[in-house]
């Protein structure tokens, strides 16, 4: 006669129950939401853009045990090497770095890859005049979301991460001095008490806060400093701050990046369950974030180095 | 608002891309092409009382339309309200009441739709703002459709005026294919362009899934030359000001609230915007946008802007600025 489970047993039993319904769920969503030329919009029925596409690929993938499928990237209208996602609109640096992760993913796709790393090597952001109204170096040529501005924080974060990649896969030489870079402005940008917003941490003396998802992309993009201040500061604040959070983005960030760090996931795996629950569907990108989020577990997963 | 007649027929999409085709040879060198714009010799602006977010928006936005001439049978209207970020306790973004009450007020004026849509400059995350402002129950409950402008599709479209030496820009196609587009701005001081209000407001408009976050290009290219591009290539047809509890000091996100108590509408956003900055203290003439604004999309000089409702001198006040602002005071 079998003994009754323990209660966290039961927990732990539903849960996996839940994950796994959560889980066939998010892919339905995503799978019946697919462009006719293999990609996916921000909404079902918009024009297929690389960002929902690379994390729609990379969570179907990761579901399914296998390397993303590449070839609606692959495919992609390009310019200059670059991908671009609106065609009349200048080249989104963030999400070529995107998909350059996505093609980091199998050894078959390396080389597609290639092309893009060498212009997110080119890119930098505008070096600027010293504003006293912020309190930051605009010095610090990062990486800007669109050539000819200046470095913020989310496409600085992504393009780290690729240089970090490469760099433990095959290393470049001339990514180095980049990632020096980038590392000083995510040093230089980060909020007070730590954290990153979108990339000004004070305006005229005010101090601005941080927000959840940049504050999980920048750790992604440092998981190779986890003993620095700043780190460990910006991981408590966004342990602290994603307590309170309801958006699937947020709380899937969260946990994509709180993993490489060896942080325990398992009630933000809860919550984001029950967020999916009552999810919009009509968000794709956060469902393909959630489903990534829910199924990514590998030791060698996208934005780990 | 001047263009309506010419428009008929056309979506916002076609209307924009067939003007600025005929525009595109002699455009080269100029700000803008006069013949392309009307200013009226005279605009009307209306100031109604609301003496906090309790009243009921909906029948005053509705009156205010009835008094303004406002007819909207069969249009489909595009609300853009202002929402950057959230804060507790701050008055950052226009009132969760007061878009429910315009989108309420659209309806009974014969809007054959209603969308509401915003692109915050800063934050990614429309689900955090959508919940944490309120205005996701508002939507619910008033069934309202709302689109992420950040995330929307696009399309390429030529800019009517010059300012920026931008050529073109992206904009969401719901902005585009609607046929009335309704700035809904709240009032604030903005540390970088003096004010913000319903021209400035159409940063909002500008994708960041294109151009990041913040939309940095429109600051490269100059604000205030980007205020009057986009206010020139969108050319809204109506402002609804939420003034009822504006912000003075380090706005537009860190200053503080500053009950003023009324709303401001009216179909000329130029006229809208200069009686506001008279209201606060600020004159429009020392606004950088809104001197050049005057010569072509619409009135600053105070002797030709009408005004129904209350007038401006029930509300006038002195809003605290940032020391960089103080040049922009109204002499008394």
């Amino acid at each position: 006669m079998a003994t009754r489970p323990t209660v966290t047993e039961r927990d732990s039993l539903g849960t996996a129950a839940d994950l796994s319904r959560t889980c066939a769920a998010l892919r339905r969503t995503l799978l019946a939401a697919r462009n006719q030329d293999g990609g996916w919009g921000y909404a079902p029925g918009r024009h297929s853009r690389i960002e929902p596409t690379c994390w729609a690929e990379l969570a179907l993938g990761h579901s399914q045990g296998r390397p993303p499928d590449v070839d609606a990237i692959r495919a992609w209208k390009r310019q200059d090497d670059w991908l671009l996602d609106v065609p009349g609109a200048p080249p989104n640096i963030a999400f070529n770095a995107l998909a350059a992760l996505m093609f980091l993913q199998e050894r078959s796709t390396v080389p597609l890859a290639q092309p893009l790393i060498s212009r997110l090597i080119q890119a930098k952001g505008l070096r600027y005049w010293q504003s006293p109204a912020l309190g930051q170096d605009n010095s610090i040529q990062a990486w800007p979301w669109v050539d000819g501005t200046a470095s913020w924080v989310e496409p600085t974060a992504w393009c780290l991460l690729v240089l970090k990649k490469v760099r433990s896969q095959s290393p470049r030489p001339e990514a180095a001095e980049r990632i020096r870079v980038g590392e000083q402005f995510l040093f230089d940008r980060v909020c007070h008490d730590g954290g990153w917003n979108y990339g000004n941490p004070e305006v005229y003396g005010q101090k601005l806060w941080p927000y959840v998802p940049t504050t999980a992309m920048a750790l992604l993009a440092m998981q190779d400093h986890r003993s620095h201040p700043v780190v460990m500061q910006s991981l408590r604040q966004l342990q602290n701050d994603v307590a309170s959070e309801r958006s699937v983005v947020a709380v899937a960030l969260t946990i994509v990046c709180l993993r490489p760090y060896g942080v325990a996931t398992a009630a933000l795996e809860q919550t984001a369950i029950e967020l999916s629950a009552e999810a919009d569907p009509g968000n794709l990108l956060g469902t393909a974030m959630m489903l990534y989020a829910l199924t990514d577990t590998r030791e060698h997963a996208a934005f780990r180095f | 608002m001047s263009g309506d007649t010419a428009r008929a027929g056309l979506s916002r999409r076609d209307f924009v891309t067939a003007v600025s085709l005929s525009l595109l040879a002699g455009g080269c060198g100029r700000r803008f092409d006069p013949r392309r714009f009307h200013v009226p010799q005279s605009s009307v602006v209306g100031l109604f009382p609301a003496s906090s977010y309790a009243v009921d928006f909906a029948d005053l936005i509705f009156r205010g339309f009835q008094e303004l001439g406002i007819a909207l049978t069969g249009r489909r209207v595009f609300l853009k309200p202002n929402m950057v970020e959230y804060e507790l306790d701050t008055v950052i973004n226009t009132h969760p009441h007061v878009v429910s009450g315009a989108a309420i007020a659209c309806r009974r004026a014969g809007a054959s739709e209603v969308v509401v849509g915003e692109g915050p400059g800063h934050r990614r995350d429309m689900e955090y703002l959508l919940a944490s402002t309120g205005l996701n129950d508002q939507l619910r409950e008033q069934r309202i459709r709302f689109v992420d402008l950040n995330h929307d599709d696009v399309a390429v479209v030529p800019l009517q005026s010059w300012f920026t030496g931008l050529q073109e820009l992206a904009l969401p196609v719901t902005l585009l294919d609607s046929d009335f587009v309704i700035s809904l701005p709240k009032l604030k001081t903005h540390h970088w362009a003096g004010m913000t209000c319903s021209m400035k407001n159409l940063f909002g408009t500008v994708p960041g899934a294109v151009y990041g976050w913040p939309k940095n290009p429109l600051h490269v290219h100059g604000i205030s030359n980007s205020i009057l591009d986009l206010t020139a290539t969108i050319r809204p047809h109506f402002a609804i000001v939420d003034a009822v509890i504006a912000m003075e000091g380090d706005g537009p996100i860190m200053g503080r609230p500053r009950p003023l108590g009324f709303v401001a509408m009216g179909s000329d956003l130029v006229a809208v915007d200069a009686t506001c900055a008279r209201v606060i203290g600020l004159d429009p003439d020392k606004i950088e946008y809104l001197q050049p604004a005057a010569e072509f999309l619409g009135v600053v000089d105070a002797s030709r802007i009408e005004h129904r409702g209350e007038s401006p001198d029930r509300y006038g006040t002195r809003f605290d600025v940032v020391p960089a602002l103080e040049h922009l005071r109204l002499s008394r």
